[in-house]
């Protein structure tokens, strides 16, 4: 683009060097040098005597190798303007660089203050990029007109440039031509007397050359051949008109004049006027006096066309602006135009989804974009008719349960102490009425837990439970709902143990929730756990706390782990309801556990067992983002019953050691009964299940090893 | 003698089966079906402990519960079929002793009647100090400096349990059973709801205690 538009032909040779190192810009100068060698092969004169003299004879009509030069005979034409653009490009190139470095170094500074808001930038940038559609295509619009423009640009600019410089060109070689032949017919005539005279002549001669009026035409250079077969007329030096010396023609033009004949040359040059440096033509030709062959270049200031040129490129340019301007606004319009309804659909869509139903979008007009509005609204109004129906529906419907269970309730109680007071007298009673009132007192009883829990559930499905969170230690807790179910883990001849290495969790929550939750799931692990023990873990993070129940027992399949928690679900329908659950205890477990934005998990193995993982968050406003247990239990496939296993007992001072040997043992130990088990479960297991063996394991284990497990060997 | 409890309730059935049991665990009841009525009933028969119903026709059993309280240091405890956190908190604020949630079991209301009815301790002469609050064991009686602070029999019992071991953190359990009598865990909220009462009759200001103080994560304990 920067040599498109810079592209009068300037000079690559030491004459503009000289020039140049003249200016400011010494270091562009010393920059050059080495780039020389490249361009030297491609310059006119090299060429030249090649062409010449076919040119020279074949006149004006030898052109079709040349495009560039239509219609003058000399060579050079096209390579001279081509290295006019090389050289402007490699200073603009060297002035970019050296801008470059600068500023570079001022962005490299200003980086470390400005880096997180360039950065920021950047990604707003993107963000938009990635979200607007808008501002993606008149972004891509944009580039792609200035992509446009430049080319278009950089085309017009060529050719004006170019056809500027032929008309000047053409112009200076005839010019050149005219005052060659005057010069030389001048001194053909002259009368060679004495020197004064003869210097006065050719002198007036010259000046005659620069032409008439105040405005100088064109600017000679005259300078006696280097080389004389005969003697140098030593009256006559050496000229130029003011400010140049022979430095300003380009060697490879004094050479294609020296070395040819009579024929004419031209190459592109740059001169001083003044304290400015010009473009320029040298026409370069041999003139003879008196015997001696003196060269003489007359110079043609391009100062006029290259200003012509440059205000060109800026109207270009400014045009190209404004142009690109334009069309991004009527891109921002168009797409304005018709983004906006899509984004407004967006909008009222997202607001439909997050629950606002009498959002609606606004219809104007017949066209596509209406009649997608039509059908948006038509389509939320049913969904709102739907989703209010249900919300109805579903509002009703726990009402009544909740009444239900309120209303139940009062009767309730006086059936039950009714109940209580025959079951207490029971003894009295014939066999019949003694077994009836066991009856009527174990299902009241039941009906009354499966009552409780219904308004439970009903409670959480109106959204009326409410979370009575306090900092409570959920360790100390653990061990007490452990407790309370002793009596049940020795019906079932299971022990239950725990393991919390953390010694106490002080945890944001309501106990009366984590207490339910933890009941269920201990007795869940009971009824399930076929007399083997359960194990409890409860570990820590820094911003979670989990606690872990796993039995042994008849296990779950994946499938039926994920149902695990839906109302009234049975892993086996079929299997008898020893503890009386109403079946929803697990649910109301999640429901509670919902409430304190918590995790409850479920894993289970088809005779392998089970493990429930609880995941509480430490405070309530940092929510859970790793549990800090395992759901799947590390050693899934060990032997069940009947085969003989290790117990492996965990003491302090053998726990630094434990997961190395954890490690190597998962491999090695023969039974698979490895210290990760042990360490997962407070290593109390035995796999012969009888209660007596349990206990003493169980003892063994507490004594042996855990600050925590006070509540271990109750079996 | 035999103590003499106010039933109010409304469920006439519920209220007789009550009656069998009270009665023959030794107790003389009273009955009151409308909430209206309950205050002239309690005026009239001055029991030695109201069960109160708190859904109630005529007047809200909270209400009646706060007339009681107002002339009378009786304990009260409700039967409530709603265990929402909110009417439980509403009628423990309301001056309600203690609560039994329906349904529940006659040895159930029994235990919590008598834990209400417990004659006290053989009280010793004892006088007791927390932060600046003087209690006499045996009178009876909690004062700052010269003023006399006037607390329920329970709020009093909470007081002195916290006072007699001022180096002791009391867990809510420990209070439970120390000052309610509850042998099993039992619902927590009763303690806090207490403790609010309490703080907010012998704090200087309530939201910054001196007397009774909270132990992240624990419990209570004695200001020092």
């Amino acid at each position: 683009m920067v040599s498109a538009i810079k592209q009068v032909p300037e000079p690559a040779d030491r004459g503009v060097r000289q020039a140049i190192a003249t200016d400011t810009t010494q270091a562009i100068a010393t920059d050059t040098a080495p780039d020389r060698p490249d361009t030297v092969p491609d310059m006119t004169p090299d060429r030249a005597p090649a062409e010449s003299s076919a040119a020279s004879t074949a006149k004006s009509t030898a052109e079709p190798s040349a495009p560039r030069g239509p219609g003058k005979p000399p060579a050079g034409g096209g390579p001279g303007l081509w290295r006019g653009y090389a050289f402007r490009t490699r200073l603009w190139a060297k002035r970019a660089r050296i801008v470059g470095v600068r500023v570079a170094r001022l962005v490299r500074t200003g980086m470390q203050r400005l880096l997180p808001g360039i950065r920021y930038l950047l990604r707003a940038v993107h963000r938009k990029w990635r979200r607007s559609l808008q501002f993606r295509t008149v972004l891509t619009t944009l580039l792609l007109a200035i992509g446009s423009f430049a080319v278009v640009g950089a085309y017009l600019s060529n050719q004006i440039a170019n056809n500027l410089f032929q008309e000047r060109l053409a112009q200076a070689e005839s010019e050149t031509r005219y005052n060659v032949k005057q010069v030389q017919d001048t001194f053909d005539g002259a009368q060679v007397t004495d020197q004064s005279s003869v210097i006065t002549l050719v002198y007036d001669t010259l000046n005659a050359v620069e032409g008439r009026g105040s405005v100088i035409q064109r600017r000679y250079v005259f300078e006696a051949m280097p080389e004389q077969t005969k003697p140098r007329n030593r009256w006559v030096e050496s000229r130029a008109s003011d400010q140049l010396t022979i430095g300003v023609i380009p060697p490879e033009l004094r050479k294609a004049v020296q070395d040819s004949g009579k024929d004419q040359y031209w190459a592109s040059t740059q001169f001083p006027v003044g304290t400015e440096d010009r473009p320029g033509i040298a026409v370069g030709n041999k003139v003879t006096f008196n015997g001696t062959v003196y060269e003489l270049y007359l110079i043609y200031d391009l100062n006029t066309a290259q200003k012509t040129l440059d205000e060109i490129q800026n109207v270009l340019l400014a045009g190209g602006a404004l142009l690109v301007l334009m069309i991004g606004g009527v891109a921002w319009y168009v797409t304005r135009n018709v983004v906006s309804p899509v984004s407004h659909a967006a909008v009222v869509s997202e607001k439909l989804a997050a629950g606002q139903l009498q959002e609606r979008m606004v219809v104007k007009g017949e066209d596509e974009v209406a009649r997608l509005g039509a059908s948006f609204n038509h389509m939320a109004a049913s969904l709102q008719e739907q989703i209010t129906q249900l919300a109805t529906l579903s509002q009703m419907q726990q009402r009544f349960v909740s009444d239900v269970s309120h209303e139940l309730r009062t009767p309730l109680t006086t059936v039950r102490m009714a109940a209580e007071v025959l079951y207490d007298a029971r003894g009295d009673f014939d066999p019949i009425n003694k077994r009836s009132a066991e009856l009527l007192y174990n299902q009241v009883e039941r009906f009354q837990s499966l009552l409780a829990d219904l308004l439970e559930i009903s409670r959480f499905d109106a959204g009326a439970a409410t979370l009575d969170a306090e900092p409570t230690d959920i360790v100390q807790l653990v061990a007490h709902v452990i407790e309370g179910v002793a009596p049940v883990a020795a019906e079932y001849g299971s022990a239950v143990t725990l393991n919390a290495p953390a010694g106490s969790v002080v945890v944001d929550m309501d106990d009366r929730r984590i207490d339910r939750i933890l009941r269920n799931l201990i007795l869940n692990a009971l009824e399930h756990g076929e007399g083997r023990p359960v194990n409890v873990s409860v570990a820590a993070s820094d911003t979670a706390v989990a606690v872990a129940v796993r039995d042994h027992g008849i296990g779950m399949a994946p499938a039926e782990a994920a149902r695990v928690f839906d109302r009234f679900w049975r892993a086996d329908p079929a299997r008898a309801r020893t503890t009386g659950g109403s079946g929803l205890g697990l649910s109301i477990a999640a429901e509670d556990t919902k409430l304190h934005d918590g995790w409850l998990q479920a894993w289970g193995s088809k005779g392998h067992g089970s493990n429930f993982l609880l995941t509480l968050p430490l405070r309530r406003d940092e929510p859970i983002t790793k549990s800090p247990l395992q759901l799947e239990p590390v050693n899934v496939g060990l032997p069940v019953a009947g085969s003989q296993r290790t117990v492996v007992l965990l003491d302090p001072p053998r726990t630094g050691e434990a997961p190395a040997s954890a490690s190597g043992a998962r491999g090695t130990m023969a039974d698979g009964f490895t210290e990760d088990f042990a360490e997962d479960f407070t290593g109390d297991f035995t796999g012969d299940g009888g209660s007596g063996a349990v206990g003493g394991a169980t003892a063994e284990g507490g004594s042996a090893g855990h600050r925590e497990t006070g509540m271990e060997g109750r079996a | 003698m035999k103590a003499r409890i106010l039933v109010v309730d409304d469920d006439e059935a519920l209220a007789e089966m009550i009656g069998i049991v009270l009665r023959n665990d030794g107790f003389e009841p009273v009955f009151c079906a409308d909430g209206g009525q309950a205050l002239d009933v309690f005026r009239a028969s001055k029991p030695d402990l109201v069960l109160l119903d708190l859904m109630l026709p005529g007047m809200d059993g909270i209400e009646v519960c706060r007339q009681v309280r107002a002339e009378s240091d009786v304990p009260i405890v409700m039967l409530t079929a709603k265990s929402d956190t909110s009417d439980v908190v509403r009628g423990l604020e309301s001056g309600a002793d203690d609560y039994v949630p329906k349904p529940f079991k006659p040895a159930e209301l029994v235990a919590r009647v008598r834990a209400r009815l417990r004659p006290g301790d053989q009280k010793a002469p004892e006088t007791l100090r927390i932060a600046d609050v003087t209690i006499d064991v045996a009178g009876h009686l909690v004062s700052r400096g010269n003023d006399r602070i006037s607390l329920t029999p329970l709020e009093f019992d909470l007081l002195v349990a916290l006072a007699r071991k001022p180096w002791q953190v009391f867990t809510r359990e420990l209070l439970l059973e120390q000052v309610w009598g509850y042998r099993h865990a039992a619902d927590t909220r009763l303690v806090n709801v207490h403790v609010q009462r309490l703080r907010s009759k012998i704090e200087r200001d309530p939201e910054a205690p001196e007397v009774v103080l909270t132990v992240r994560g624990v419990g209570y304990k004695a200001g020092s």
